[in-house]
């Protein structure tokens, strides 16, 4: 991971293992106390849990690296689930489209995503307020357009994107999985993704290098509108309905699974592969309280706990002059 | 868009200019809510209202339905409230509309939170309106107190509810095995008193069920989600039922089920009876849900209190039973569910306390 490459060191050394070694340390805890926690069946739910927060994490990834943040995630999500309940098979709409309703809602996302970007850029406003008012914005559309009601599903196929198996393993995972690969390969292969480092480390560096700023940035936030529009047809798909409080909880868990994973929200330091540990720690450790049987009452306090310490271990903040 | 040629300068400007944008706005709506609204034409001139958390959900959506059903019956003007969670929001609009019908208001309201009753029916009082509460209200804030504007307050009592919607649960896989449960929020008063109704439901069947778990998903369908793939983890097929102390989370667990092929046999219940849920029950998935009649609670608020202003009661005059008391849960399981949908809950609004089901008990 590319903190590494700059500091040579042994704590570095360690840090870059820290998110995993939270992982595995957990994951023995857990099975410490219930053995059914290492059966397949198990990996498999395990999976299936993480699949729609990998996704969303991918895009929030995306936009921490370049030091912004993105709290459109839940508006977003909303509303594609929305559109894509109410253009297959349901039981408000006449619309049978199966499974064109996908790109339709994605690119839907994607759209939301370059309004955060052009609004952030444009505008000069900080991305904290713009995204929050998209977010607000697709909550409210999709809250319009259905009145408070909930739009049910009745298209097999479209379900099949989260009740499908391959292999023995769900769609949504299958999914999650291309999602990171691709989101690899721009982080990685791509003049965007180095370019999104470059602005998340040193803006102005950056802009001296001649690197397009405002367009680096517009990009990146439709980029992410796509995630989250994918991760709002798995969340239709997987409730078998549409509805404007689907993604109620979802913003929390994103932002909370992309830093556990590693990267700083000051930017310039972590990468995709992070997010996907980070991911893996917050769904492993709601997995495992309960199977650990752990006091309701007390599950909050341990999971604010671990989460601390997980980001007190991966975090290099030797980079940063100040931490705020 | 300007921005891009001269930065900071330009910045500045847009942003006073958008404060005194924001300044003009507050200050017109200041001035609308001062000055009457035109009078349309209509048959009474009170003006009914009713105030709940937001029309995004079922449950509530339904709830103001019924509040326009029953002004549509007698002509008068209608309007809904929302506070989308926001206590202050909440009062603040009623005291607008207070003023803006000069006092001649009837409000069937679902406060935000308890302690809020207390200020709208200060209010109301104060202007010459009439109040009628739902759900929550501190236990020491009584209508009798407020004679005659704070008209009545209405709940429905979660404990029986809970109880005979679990009895619903055993009876679907026999009455003999292990339950898990879903809560709600671990400090709202319903989520309280279901799971009150659902260890009275377990204790009365002296050992045969066992409640295997329980945990507070909050309401929400998503964490019920995740919380049922952890338990088909930890207690595979010792689960013979789910019981959630709400449709929505209910559902949740319903999909969890069914991405390991278990919908449909492994009965799960729910409480408020959204269409999902009753679609559920018809597909033998849902075991029972019980269904709150928002519809009712929506147009009896209002109904109540326009009998006492046009004369047809005295609420001084009525016993404390007709003042604070429960509405009737409806019972849907798969033998009722075909009964419920061909002949849904009539609401006769000349019919004030039909479906009144006793007084409040205060259990806090």
């Amino acid at each position: 991971m590319r903190s590494v490459a700059i500091n040579g060191n042994a704590l570095a050394q360690w840090r870059k293992w820290a998110p995993l070694a939270v992982l595995l340390a957990l994951c023995i805890l857990i099975s410490l106390f219930n053995s059914n926690f290492l059966t397949l069946g198990n990996f498999i739910r395990l999976l299936n849990s993480a699949s729609i927060p990998l996704i969303l994490g991918m895009g929030a990834t995306f936009i921490i690296l370049m030091g912004s943040i993105d709290l459109s995630v839940e508006g977003i999500v909303a509303l594609t689930a929305v559109i894509a309940s109410l253009l297959v098979a349901n039981d408000i709409t006449p619309y049978t489209i199966g499974l064109l309703a996908v790109p339709i809602a994605v690119i839907t996302g994607g759209a939301m995503g370059l309004l955060n970007g052009m609004l952030h850029v444009k505008l000069r406003t900080p991305s904290f307020m713009t995204t929050l008012g998209v977010g607000f914005a697709g909550v409210g559309i999709a809250m319009a357009v259905l009145g408070g009601d909930t739009v049910r599903i009745s298209d097999q196929t479209f379900r099949f994107l989260s009740l499908g198996r391959i292999g023995g393993i769900p769609m949504a995972v299958w999914i999650a999985a291309a999602s990171v690969a691709i989101a690899y390969v721009i982080q990685e292969r791509t003049r965007l993704g180095r370019w999104l480092y470059a602005i998340g480390t040193d803006e102005m560096t950056a802009r001296h290098a001649g690197i397009p700023i405002e367009r680096t940035r517009i990009v990146i936030f439709t980029v992410a509108g796509l995630f989250y529009g994918l991760g709002g047809v798995l969340s239709a798909a997987q409730f078998g309905q549409g509805h404007a409080l689907i993604s109620q909880g979802r913003l929390f868990t994103t932002i909370t699974a992309v830093v556990v994973g590693g990267t700083a929200l000051s930017g310039g330091v972590g990468s995709v592969l992070n997010s996907v540990i980070g991911v893996l720690i917050v769904v492993v450790l709601a997995n495992g309280l309960v199977l650990m049987g752990i006091e309701p009452y007390v599950q909050q306090g341990v999971q604010g706990l671990l989460i601390i310490t997980a980001v007190a271990l991966a975090l290099d903040r030797s980079r940063l002059d100040v931490v705020k | 868009m300007a921005a891009g040629k001269s930065y900071s300068p330009d910045l500045r400007l847009n942003r006073r200019a958008m404060l005194k944008g924001a300044a003009g706005a507050t200050a017109l709506a200041a001035l609308g809510s001062t000055f009457p609204m035109p009078a349309t034409a209509q048959e009474t001139t009170w003006t009914l209202a009713n105030s709940m958390r937001s029309v995004a959900n079922p449950y509530h959506a339904t709830f103001a339905k019924g509040g326009a059903d029953f002004a549509k019956t007698i002509g008068a003007k209608y309007e809904t409230l929302v506070t989308e969670g926001n206590s202050e929001k909440g009062i603040a609009d009623i005291k607008a509309l207070l003023q803006r019908t000069g006092g001649k208001l009837i409000l069937n309201v679902d406060p935000n939170d308890s302690p809020d009753a207390r200020v709208i029916v200060e209010e109301v009082k104060k202007a010459g309106g009439f109040v009628v509460t739902q759900w929550n209200k501190p236990d020491d804030l009584h209508p009798w107190d407020f004679d005659p504007n704070y008209v009545a307050h209405m709940s429905f009592d979660g404990v029986p509810t809970a109880e005979a919607i679990a009895n619903a649960l055993f009876a679907a896989f026999g009455g003999e095995g292990g339950i898990v449960a879903l809560g709600g929020i671990l400090s709202n008063v319903p989520a309280i008193e279901r799971k009150l109704g659902l260890d009275n439901a377990i204790a009365k069947t002296n050992g045969k069920v066992k409640l295997l778990d329980f945990q507070p998903a909050d309401w929400n369908e998503q964490k019920a989600f995740d919380i049922t793939q952890a338990w088909i983890t930890r207690f595979g097929d010792e689960v013979k039922g789910v019981f959630a102390a709400n449709d929505g989370m209910g559902m949740g667990a319903l999909e969890a089920l069914r991405q390991n092929g278990l919908a449909g046999k492994v009965p799960v219940v729910g409480i408020d009876g959204i269409d999902a849920a009753v679609k559920a029950i018809e597909a033998g998935e849902f075991a029972g849900t019980v269904a709150w009649d928002p519809l009712w609670t929506g147009g009896m608020g209002l109904a109540i209190p326009y009998a006492h202003v046009t004369g047809k009661i005295d609420i001084t005059k009525e016993p404390k039973e007709h003042r604070e008391f429960y509405g009737t849960g409806i019972i849907v399981t798969k033998d009722t569910v075909a009964n419920y949908k061909n002949n849904p809950p009539k609401t006769d609004f000349a019919d004030l306390w039909g479906k009144s089901t006793g007084q409040i008990q205060c259990r806090s």
